[in-house]
């Protein structure tokens, strides 16, 4: 029976002395039925006791399957409850493989329609923006279709979806590519006959510097605020920059905390990989699908 | 004019309607209570007739080696196969009310159906629950409220605590059954056909895929909420001249004959931490190794991690027939072998292959 | 969305934190509030053990840990790593003690860095919950003596009571073989 480190000295509330001695909730917040005032503490996470288990988790763990991370917010976190999502998860993924993307990756989706002809609808997009954590994790594709602008949300576990492809992996200088909605529609238009590029096996993933050029204002975001690389000059009089200057708040990079519960911790991160590497190797066959091109050693 | 109705509270322990003969009840009339408005909803203290559950701790300095003695010791007391005399089973018969679970509510998480529509559904954690005591027919406390058929109680005790932290007074209401002392405990009304010995462990698999289920929690704490939030309030507008009023109440009476505000006026107040009853909620999954029921909608009282009180439907349209009646009076699932998986028909599993539409 | 940031990978903090940062309201807003920590953690360092209110004691333990995981990972060489201490201690012979000194004291370390104990209100006045702050390791004679009880009567007792408990099992270990 393991126990939650905790200062002696330090304990504050009667709950976390209970949390000790009860099994099965160690290192875990206690949801228990508080008042609205009262305040949620969070134990320590305690790793398992194999010294190299952050070694054994790949580099990439985190940025080719982000989903398998549960959501920070510890009032909605359960350990039982994340690990059976998980295998949920593992489950969907062997029966239709979902492969390594990222925002800016242009992908088709197929999924089961039943007022589509054929009983299947192909979507192709360019990937602007990822979200949410275990079975709920979607993405956003767009595209423009005859002049009109198109965005899907698609659920990546949902059994709808007949199959995932990626026609051509690459990363953007931004995390989120929603400015493309502001952009001239030259950025966004993909033929949807599109055939999938070649994919170096092992080569890292390409980032696309191209700087996108937006309409003219109005906007639907603030994009001078937004402090975002992946666009030109945005060519704005000088009281929009002012203006942007007196929201920044540049003291929030040193804030360690804000970060902290923004994350999952490292330890946690290898625990999870650990639970699920009886299936990576799996997942890692079918991470990038498609033509695929080995780089042979060059004899010179 | 109506009398004020006396509330008779036991108080004590013994006195405790879980666990003791009416007869050694004692009347004390401690409150007046005219409307349910007058009724205080935050309690901040737990009502006095309840026992204390731990007791007060000091620094005990106990040696290392001593804490895994106890603990040892511990253990041994409470693996030891239960001193439970082998009661005999009752058998379904129409109108049949078994006894329920108290469960955990870890979290919500989508799933789809065959057809590929989307649904919530809430995780409710059975752990460690067993029975406590049974009480007969004869030794239930009587409501106001007259029933028309004989009903027991059975007292279900939900997650250990250790016993070296809890009261003596606690500490006996389980040393009768020979079970670990509980954080949780309920009483479930219950046909006598349905009764079990003390003891008896009780897991997830007591439900099946394709029942309903009414779920009693209490609702998340949302504090002294306004009008709006409260009640539903449109409020007034953000402009168009408006003073200072727009997220108030308004008009409050009619004035004339009824000079007074009138009882049960809607307004601002504490919201949330009451006791509510979800009924008819589908049970679409059972994991039996973690025992975690997976119940329709994101909808059950209450944060994660905090209990409810799980019941067989009362609905009329949920009433079990002699076809599809669940295990009665619960699933032994020491003795039987359960699937670990059980699944409703019409759900899809994520191992089947992904839903597709047939041209017809 | 409730989705983890990936974009660093951070070591686990060894101490419970809330759930919610501390708002600690202050005219500078959210900057002033960590100008604030900053003096608290600074004091920390360089003193090694502080005495102060328990809000700001357990809100700067927080990023204290955290301070000293990043030297312990990264070294002194890390460009991010050396620019959060110049930001966090204000004192700047305290940044070469972090990395020297401190850095090297919590290498193997398993359990937190820092330890905060109870310290008696100050009375009368105002009520304010006061702890001490303190690294492990501190030159400082120990706040807490440790009772050695094992000679407490209570202990005495139980280790006879366990070893009559091992003799019984052993007699019955033999009646059943």
């Amino acid at each position: 029976m393991v126990m939650a480190v905790v200062a002696a000295a330090a304990l504050r509330s009667s709950s976390t002395r209970l949390s000790r001695l009860l099994p099965g909730v160690c290192g875990e917040a206690w949801g228990h039925q508080a008042r609205r005032g009262a305040v949620l503490r969070v134990l320590p996470f305690i790793p398992t006791q194999d010294p190299d288990v952050i070694k054994k988790m790949p580099e990439d763990f985190r940025a080719v399957y982000p989903e398998f991370l549960p959501g920070p917010k510890p009032e909605y976190r359960n350990r039982l409850r994340e690990k059976l999502e998980r295998q949920d998860m593992l489950a969907r993924r062997s029966v239709m493989p979902i492969p390594e993307f990222y925002v800016g990756s242009i992908m088709a989706v197929t999924v089961a329609d039943p007022n589509a002809s054929g009983k299947n609808n192909r979507f192709v997009g360019i990937c602007i923006q990822r979200g949410d954590a275990g079975l709920r994790a979607w993405f956003i594709l767009r595209n423009v279709v005859d002049h009109q602008g198109v965005e899907i949300k698609y659920e990546m576990y949902s059994p709808l979806l007949q199959s995932i492809e990626v026609l051509r992996l690459e990363k953007r200088l931004d995390d989120e590519l929603l400015y493309l909605r502001d952009a001239l529609p030259i950025y966004s238009t993909f033929p949807l006959d599109m055939e999938p590029e070649v994919m170096q096996e092992g080569a890292p993933v390409p980032v696309n510097p191209i700087k996108v050029q937006l309409k003219p204002r109005p906007w639907h975001e603030r994009w001078e605020r937004k402090n975002l690389q992946g666009v030109m000059d945005l060519g704005l009089p000088e009281r929009f920059y002012k203006k942007a200057k007196l929201h920044e708040k540049p003291w929030e990079k040193y804030d360690l905390m804000k970060e902290y519960r923004a994350t999952i911790p490292e330890e946690e991160q290898a625990d999870i990989f650990r639970e699920i590497s009886p299936h990576y190797p799996l997942m890692e066959s079918t991470r990038r699908r498609g033509k695929r091109k080995r780089v042979l050693p060059s004899i010179s | 004019m109506a009398l004020p109705k006396l509330q008779c509270i036991t108080h004590a322990l013994k006195n405790l309607s879980l666990l003791s003969h009416p007869d050694q009840r004692a009347l004390v009339c401690v409150n007046q209570v005219r409307a349910m408005s007058r009724v205080k909803r935050r309690h901040t203290v737990p009502p006095f007739w309840l026992p204390k559950t731990t007791r007060t701790m000091y620094p005990e300095h106990m040696t290392p080696e001593n804490e895994v003695f106890l603990k040892d010791v511990i253990e041994e007391k409470y693996s030891s196969p239960l001193k439970t005399e082998c009661w005999e089973r009752g058998t379904w018969a129409k109108n049949s009310m078994r006894c329920g679970l108290i469960g955990r509510k870890i979290g919500i998480y989508p799933m789809w159906t065959k057809d590929g529509t989307r649904l919530l559904t809430t995780l409710l954690q059975v752990s460690d629950n067993q029975v406590i005591k049974y009480i007969k027919p004869e030794d239930i406390v009587q409501g106001k409220r007259k029933r028309y058929r004989e009903l027991g109680a059975l007292v279900i005790g939900a997650d250990h605590i250790d016993p070296r932290i809890v009261t003596k007074e606690y500490y006996s209401v389980f040393s009768e059954a020979g079970v670990m002392p509980k954080k949780k405990m309920s009483k479930f009304l219950i046909t006598p056909n349905a009764k079990l010995s003390p003891g008896t462990p009780l897991y997830a698999s007591h439900f099946q895929p394709g029942h309903y289920v009414d779920i009693a929690g209490i609702t998340i704490d949302r504090g002294f909420q306004g009008v709006m939030k409260r009640w539903g309030f449109k409020g007034m507008p953000a402009s168009h001249g408006v003073t200072k009023s727009h997220r108030r109440g308004g008009n409050i009476g009619s004035g004339g004959d009824k000079a007074r505000v009138l009882l049960g006026t809607k307004m601002p107040g504490h919201m949330g931490r009451e006791r509510r009853i979800l009924r008819g909620l589908k049970v679409w999954r059972i994991n039996t190794q973690h025992n975690v029921i997976w119940v329709h909608g994101p909808a059950v009282p209450g944060g994660v991690g905090s209990y409810v009180y799980i019941y067989d439907s009362v609905l009329p349209d949920h009433r079990h027939t002699q076809e599809n009646h669940p295990p009665f009076p619960t699933c032994f699932q020491d003795e039987e072998e359960v699937e670990e998986e059980l699944y409703d028909q019409e759900l899809h599993t994520f191992r089947e292959p992904s839903v597709q539409f047939v041209e017809k | 969305m409730n989705q983890a940031e990936i974009r660093k990978l951070i070591p686990a903090v060894r101490v419970a934190i809330n759930a919610k940062h501390r708002k600690f309201s202050n005219p500078k807003g959210p900057e002033g509030r960590l100008t604030m920590l900053r003096k608290t953690v600074t004091e920390l360092v360089k003193l090694e053990r502080v005495e102060l209110n328990y809000q700001r004691g357990d809100e700067a333990r927080g990023y204290a840990e955290r301070l000293i995981a990043m030297a312990i990972k990264h070294g002194d060489r890390h460009i991010p790593t050396m620019e959060m201490a110049n930001y966090w201690l204000t004192e700047k012979q305290l940044v070469h003690k972090l990395f020297k000194v401190l850095a090297v004291r919590y290498k193997d370390h398993t359990e937190s860095y820092t330890k905060l104990h109870k310290a008696p209100n100050i009375y009368p006045g105002f009520y304010r919950e006061r702890v001490v702050l303190e690294l492990k390791g501190n030159p400082f004679p120990p706040l807490e003596k440790k009772n050695s009880s094992h000679n407490w009567i209570h202990n005495i007792l139980l280790e006879e009571a366990h070893q009559d408990y091992i003799r019984k099992k052993l007699k019955e270990g033999e009646r059943s073989n």
